[in-house]
Formats: structure tokens, sequence, C-alpha cells
């Protein structure tokens, strides 16, 4: 042992540790990813069941929208990578300017699903309407699971969006440095997890036609 | 025991990913969404390849976004065993559910 090992305090006007911050970000990231991954379980267990309904369901879904909704959030994934770049860089300017993109590219995503939501709508395949009652069983898990999965990724993007907006305040008051950004570095991780998230629900709900 | 570094608090050099970098990963990613339409708009027929490979692709996208996007490449390695472990502890909960589902009937 090397008694001689000079300990510098962390509270030396440093006193925060970027990399604990960090890991406890991707800690509750885990807890998103089992959360998600729970709700993949239950899919593919009534996939396996309901094979005909679950591809007939399919059909009524919008591949087009669903593709340019993936693209949008992956333009967005970008983009907030990108501000960590500048950030980091020490252009805070871009850095701002890029994560508005970013949040632009969240309310294009969240007015997508609401046309494609309003159309299922219209044909009464929402849970509890009058179409829905006369689906078959394998269908009408297939509906609650997309709107469920969808529902519960939309509330994901509302929440990164607000956290976006968060971060954009304090690059200005800031409190979001070139030497001090890890707050700006967890959102982004958040970010890319519902990317991630999406990544996923696209194949299984859209394209399994 | 190594000295603390206070001044980015990291612990280890911060490795800035470029925008270029950014850039190319962007359009791999598009390319693989690219891709997996196209199998399944036009390859509706081979049924059960088209399941596995938009699955196969779909994972070939979240590492990339992992890797590259969320920095797990440059990062300490420390985040990317704890991923693993999540991964690893996801897949053994999905077979023994689907295997009890299986063997049941």
């Amino acid at each position: 042992m090397n008694m001689d090992t000079t300990f510098v305090l962390p509270n030396s006007g440093h006193n925060r540790d970027d990399m604990s911050s960090k890991m406890g970000m991707w800690l509750f990231l885990f807890t998103e990813l089992l959360l998600f991954g729970g709700l993949f379980l239950v899919y593919m267990i009534y996939r396996f069941m309901y094979h005909e309904d679950f591809l007939e369901a399919s059909l009524e879904l919008n591949v087009w929208m669903g593709t340019i909704n993936t693209v949008v959030l992956l333009t967005s994934s970008m983009t907030v990578a990108m501000s960590i770049t500048a950030m980091q860089k020490g252009n805070s300017q871009l850095s701002l300017r890029l994560i508005w993109v970013t949040i632009f590219a969240a309310g294009i995503f969240l007015v997508i699903k609401f046309f494609e939501w309003s159309a299922k709508f219209e044909h009464g395949l929402f849970p509890g309407m009058e179409h829905y009652g006369h689906l078959a069983n394998g269908e009408r898990l297939f509906y609650f699971l997309y709107f469920f999965m969808t529902g519960l990724h939309a509330l994901h993007v509302i929440i990164g969006g607000i956290f976006l907006l968060y971060v954009i305040r304090a690059i200005q008051k800031q409190k979001i440095r070139k030497d001090k950004y890890m707050l700006l570095e967890n959102s982004g991780l958040y970010w890319h997890l519902v990317d991630l998230i999406w990544i996923y629900l696209f194949p299984l709900f859209y394209l399994i036609n | 025991m190594n000295e603390y570094k206070p001044s980015t608090g990291q612990g280890h050099d911060v490795h800035i990913v470029s925008y270029r970098e950014h850039a190319s990963t962007f359009i791999a990613l598009i390319l693989l969404t690219v891709m997996t339409v196209t199998v399944s708009v036009f390859g509706a027929d081979l049924y059960t390849l088209t399941v596995l490979t938009a699955l196969a692709i779909a994972s070939g996208k979240a590492i990339v976004v992992a890797l590259y996007f969320m920095h797990l490449k440059y990062d300490l390695k420390i985040f990317r065993a704890m991923l693993w472990v999540v991964i690893v502890l996801f897949i053994v909960f999905a077979a023994l559910t689907l295997a009890d589902y299986m063997i049941r009937n």
C-alpha cells in the first residue's frame, strides 16, 4: 500500500462528481428499459398466441407516418448529441440552437402521433369504443398494447421535451457551461432512450404485416 | 488510487465526439431504417424472415445509438458493463417466460 497518496478533497471549489451523476442517470434509464421490456414481453406472448389477429390489426397502422416519425426522432437524437459536442467545445449558442431543434422535432413527432391517433379514434379503435368491442380478441389486444405503449412512449417524449426546456434555462443562466455540462449530457441520455424505445416500437407495431 | 481530477469530475479524459461522427452515425441509422421498411413493405411474403430481420436491424440501430450518440464507446467501461447486465437480465426473463407459455399447452 502506498501511504503517500495525496487525496485532493473533492470540494475544493468543485464539489460535484460528474461520473456519479451520469451513473445515476444510467441506473434510472435501466428502470425505464425494464418497464418497456416488460411491455415488450407481454407483446411477444400475445403475438405468439394471437398470431393472425396481430397481423390483421397491424394492417390498419400507417407505415409512412411511422417511418416519418422514426426519421424525426433520429434527427432529434443527432441534434441533441451535437449540442453536447458544441457545449464541450464552448459554443453555447450553437448548443442552445441545437436543443431548440430537438424540441421542435419532439413537437413534430407529437403532432404526427396526434393525427395517427385521431384516425384510430374515428374508426372507433380505442379500447372501450364501439368498433373495438366487435373485434377479435387478438386484435383488441393489439390495439390495447398499441395505445398503451405508444402512449407511454409519447409521455416520455413530452417529459424529455420539458427536461430539455429546463436545460435551455440552465444554459441561459450559465449553470451549464463548457466545464459543467452533466445536466445537458443526462438530458441527452434520456432523449436517446426515448429514441431507442421507438426503434423497437416501430417495427413491432407498424412493420409486421 | 490515482489522484482525483476535480477539473472535470469525470475521473478520465473526456473524448469529444465530432459533429462529423454524429452526422455519419445519423446517416447509418437512416440507411438501416430504409432497409427495415423496404424488407417489410416489399418482402412481405418472406414472413418469418421479415420479423427476425426487423428485430436484428432494430438491435443494430439500438447498438449504434448506444455506442455513438450515448457515448458508450468512449465512456468508462463500467457503463457498458452495467448495460450488458440489464440486457442479459431481460433476455433471461424473456426466455423463461416464453418457455413457460410454450411448455404449458
